[in-house]
């Protein structure tokens, strides 16, 4: 493609730079690995070079993992223009899952494990030390030996419905495609709110559309109706200090009349029709 | 004793007499009060194989340890008996001051049995019963016999008393007829036919005995807990709306059932919809004795008259019968109340006619001008059934016996489990519904599990059928069975932080017994394994465990469930998960071990 994908410019500024200014809304502790000679733009992140060169994903898992200041980190690469915000929280949180700790959690897409879209405690840093030191540069083989989850297509489907997670930029045509496909995901999107029992009394109404942005959540449209149906704050929502909004107890959210949600990080789609209703839907 | 009486009232209309009886505090512990002692006391003191309309059916009524306690939503009774509709166990359940009554007569239970040679009325005391004409009562509404009752004894004798009766339809034994009391009626199973099989027109209560508890600091610590939560965001809508507002919810998911459960959803639901009643036609909020959530909301007719209306009267009158009209609803609900007549089975019943005229497998019924969404015709067959005139003579019967006299086609789509039709819950988009449907031991009852909870919550995927199901309605059931033999309202259910932990501390602080969790949850699956152990002396089969032909046969054809059917594989999966979890050998019958595990 001419130059390092790391610098290709999208939306705007290079796009290493577009990867940090999105992940640094979830954290606080960014480490970028680069290649032995590699030169980059100033970025608020910790910079490590890899000490030994075309060492794979492992090596760069491995160099990563050493600079963190945390016990765990989330590990992607630098050509994933559309990563989901939700859906780390989501991996991130299944480190501990059921009761039970996990070492790596890795998604499965398409078949395929993802091993540069997934979150890995700093305690499998010797076992990857001991791979590189054998040559197994695959990074299957440290799922094999330490506890590992991985997420199923179903669950990463809540999040990120298309997989836009993974799409990567290995041509030239995946970046132009990639470039089109920011400019659409950058038109915001129309949902429509249904109003069923006391939310519809509350609000007098019983339908509230709502223009929301592009990779909007539950939790973005919650938040939008509050604001357009203040009536719903203290009695259906509840508003956190951010002014975040939540459904209160005894409400709950249907998506087309087909799934119940109740995760703030569900997606949602252009279209989507979201039903507050009693939780109590008997009687 | 604490919570109990330990004893029991039998009133024998034949000879007139009657004797108190020891209750065992052992079967007390076993099953509680309300449907558990109920379903225990109907096990006992019916003559297997007894005809539902002969004298020697048994007609119970329970009281339970919450009743009286202060508790709110338990102001609450069982009328238990053998279903005239199904011929298994009819339990059902009303509220307000007529329970508080019996609980202050000192029994835990009545049981009346016999039949009288003229119509009769009951006034029971602390003291015994007394025996009174009510040939000046027939053809009176269960309202106007509870009002002239009450002002007799208040003007001969200066007492008040609490009144439940019959109305018209009960006495001409329809076989879905309802008893009632406030305005409150213990609906589903035909108990108002046995009343009127017995020629018993009403039983009047007053007691003077006070409810004692075992620890009433504790008592009264957890009531005023359940009383601040139950006017919180779990009840909210039930105190803001009632269960009309179940109506829009449904039709939206594709669970609303119309036009005979030929589809959904329905083309007037707005017009239907509870937040449409209360915005348009809203006139005051009722609520039961002793209860903070005061779920009952009146509406207001174009005649200016008030009716009580909920959602399972507003499904079945309004879109199972392709009703728009909202005023007709309330009509035909006036009608049903006034008449004594189950809303659920009248509406079921009338629907599966309306499909005879449909189809015209019912020549009769042409001149009646019967057509799903005439309103005037449907209106004009509800004295015909309460009288047994005409038609309605057949319509008295239920869809599933009036079916067999019309022809195998007929039998088809009528809609029933076991002979009692089906409530507003579409089958085929409700899984897990499905099953509790299939399997209740009181025939097609949205009551006695709540195992539609399952599907409106997202546990499970609603549309699709899966071995998992059957845990869960087992579940449902027993958790019903503790909460109808406490008794406390399933609206309250919510309130709970741990309902088994929360209501075992509940019951050892009212009844001085040592309770546990693992104790009441058994309670729940004894008294469920009772009642299937009646129906399988009463004749049950496992065909009787099933679904109309209807449900298994045509998939929903339009609005978000389109193309979702329910196979009989699927349901048979179902059932057979059911059987497992309750322990039943594969046929759905109770295994000797588990009669003995349950003390049975």
């Amino acid at each position: 493609m001419g130059r390092p994908k790391a610098l290709l410019p999208f939306d705007g500024k290079p796009l290493i730079a577009h990867l940090v200014q999105r992940l640094s809304q979830r954290f606080s502790d960014i480490v970028v690995v680069a290649a032995q000679d590699q030169t980059l733009p100033s970025l608020p992140v910790t910079l490590v070079h890899d000490a030994v060169a075309y060492q794979g994903p492992v090596g760069g898992i491995y160099y990563g993992l050493r600079a963190i200041r945390g016990t765990a980190a989330f590990v992607t690469s630098c050509d994933v223009p559309f990563l989901q915000l939700p859906f780390i929280d989501y991996l991130v949180s299944q480190l501990n899952h059921h009761g039970r700790d996990y070492d790596v959690v890795v998604p499965v897409w398409q078949d395929r494990l993802q091993p540069l879209h997934a979150v890995y405690r700093r305690s499998v840093v010797p076992h990857l030390q001991e791979q590189l030191a054998a040559q197994r540069l695959r990074p299957v083989y440290l799922y094999d030996t330490v506890p590992t989850r991985k997420v199923s297509p179903a669950e990463i489907e809540r999040f990120d419905p298309e997989g836009m997670s993974f799409l990567n930029m290995n041509t030239q045509a995946d970046y132009q495609a990639a470039l089109a496909q920011w400019r659409t995901l950058s038109v915001p999107i129309s949902c429509t709110v249904e109003l069923f029992g006391v939310a519809r009394l509350t609000a007098r109404t019983s339908r509230v559309p709502l223009t929301l942005s592009a990779e909007a959540t539950l939790g973005d449209a919650l938040t939008v109706l509050g604001v357009e149906c203040p009536a719903l704050l203290g009695s259906v929502l509840s508003a956190d200090e951010a002014g975040h909004a939540s459904l209160q107890s005894g409400y709950t959210c249907n998506i087309n009349g087909q799934d119940f949600v109740r995760d703030a990080h569900t997606r949602l789609r252009a279209g989507d029709s979201l039903l507050i209703l009693s939780s109590d839907a008997g009687g | 004793m604490y919570g109990f009486h330990g004893r029991l009232l039998r009133i024998d209309l034949t000879t007139q007499s009657y004797t108190w009886q020891d209750i065992e505090s052992s079967r007390l512990t076993a099953v509680l009060g309300g449907v558990g002692l109920g379903a225990s006391l109907l096990y006992d003191h019916a003559p297997p194989g007894v005809e539902p309309f002969s004298a020697d059916n048994p007609l119970i009524f329970t009281s339970a340890p919450l009743v009286g306690t202060g508790l709110t939503t338990t102001a609450k009774y069982a009328v238990v008996t053998k279903s005239p509709l199904t011929g298994f166990i009819a339990d059902s359940l009303s509220s307000s001051f007529f329970a508080l009554e019996l609980k202050r007569l000192g029994v835990d239970a009545l049981v009346i049995t016999g039949a009288a040679e003229q119509p009769t009325y009951l006034l029971i005391t602390d003291d015994g019963a007394e025996f009174r004409t009510a040939s000046h009562l027939t053809g009176l509404s269960a309202q106007e016999t509870e009002e002239r009752i009450r002002h007799a004894v208040r003007t001969e004798e200066e007492a008040e008393v609490r009144v439940a009766a019959i109305g018209r339809a009960g006495e001409n034994l329809v076989r879905f007829a309802t008893l009632s009391n406030e305005g409150r009626h213990a609906g589903r199973g035909g108990v108002g036919a046995v009343f009127g099989a017995k020629r018993l027109k009403a039983v009047a209560l007053r007691g003077r005995c006070r409810v004692a508890v075992a620890d009433t600091g504790a008592v009264e610590k957890i009531a005023t807990t359940l009383r601040e939560r139950s006017v919180g965001p779990q009840t909210a809508k039930y105190r803001e709306i009632g269960t009309v507002a179940n109506l829009a919810v449904f039709d939206r998911l594709g669970s609303l059932p119309t036009y005979n459960f030929q589809n959904t959803p329905f083309a007037q639901a707005e017009a239907l919809s509870g937040e449409s009643f209360i915005t348009n036609s809203f006139s005051q909020t009722h609520g039961c004795a002793a209860c903070t959530i005061r779920c009952e909301r009146l509406f207001r007719s174009l005649n200016g008259e008030a009716q009580r209306l909920e959602y399972e009267t507003l499904f079945a009158l309004g879109p199972l019968c392709g009703i728009e009209e909202p005023d007709a609803v309330l009509r035909a609900a006036r009608l049903c109340d006034r008449y004594g007549l189950d809303t659920i089975s009248t509406g079921g019943t009338i629907a599966w006619a309306t499909e005879c005229a449909d189809k015209g497998l019912w020549p009769e019924l042409r001149e009646t001008g019967l057509s799903f969404g005439n309103a005037e015709a449907i209106l004009a067959l509800l004295p015909d059934i309460a009288h047994r005139q005409g038609v309605g003579a057949i319509l008295a019967e239920g869809s599933r016996l009036a079916a067999t006299r019309i022809g195998a086609e007929a039998e088809g789509f009528a809609m029933h489990v076991k002979g009692m039709e089906l409530p507003g819950y579409e089958p085929r988009s409700l899984k897990t519904m499905a099953l509790g449907l299939a399997v209740s031991p009181r025939g097609a009852c949205h009551n006695r599990s709540g195992a539609y909870e399952a599907d409106f919550s997202g546990q499970v995927d609603r549309l699709q059928a899966d071995a998992g199901r059957g845990a869960l309605v087992a579940a449902s059931e027993d958790f019903s069975a503790v909460l109808d033999s406490l008794i406390v309202c399933k609206f309250l259910r919510k309130c709970f932080d741990d309902f088994y932990a929360d209501t075992a501390h509940l019951m050892s602080a009212v009844t001085g017994w040592n309770y546990t969790a693992t104790d009441l949850k058994q309670v729940g699956e004894r008294i469920n394994t009772l009642k299937k152990l009646f129906n399988m002396r009463e004749g049950w089969r496992p065909e009787d465990d099933w679904l109309p032909p209807r449900l298994l046969t045509e998939p929903l054809s339009s609005g978000v469930a389109q193309g979702v059917s329910l196979t009989p594989d699927e349901l048979r999966l179902m059932i057979q998960s059911y059987y497992a979890a309750r322990g039943w050998n594969e046929e759905g019958l109770v295994r000797e071990e588990k009669k003995r595990e349950l003390g049975l």
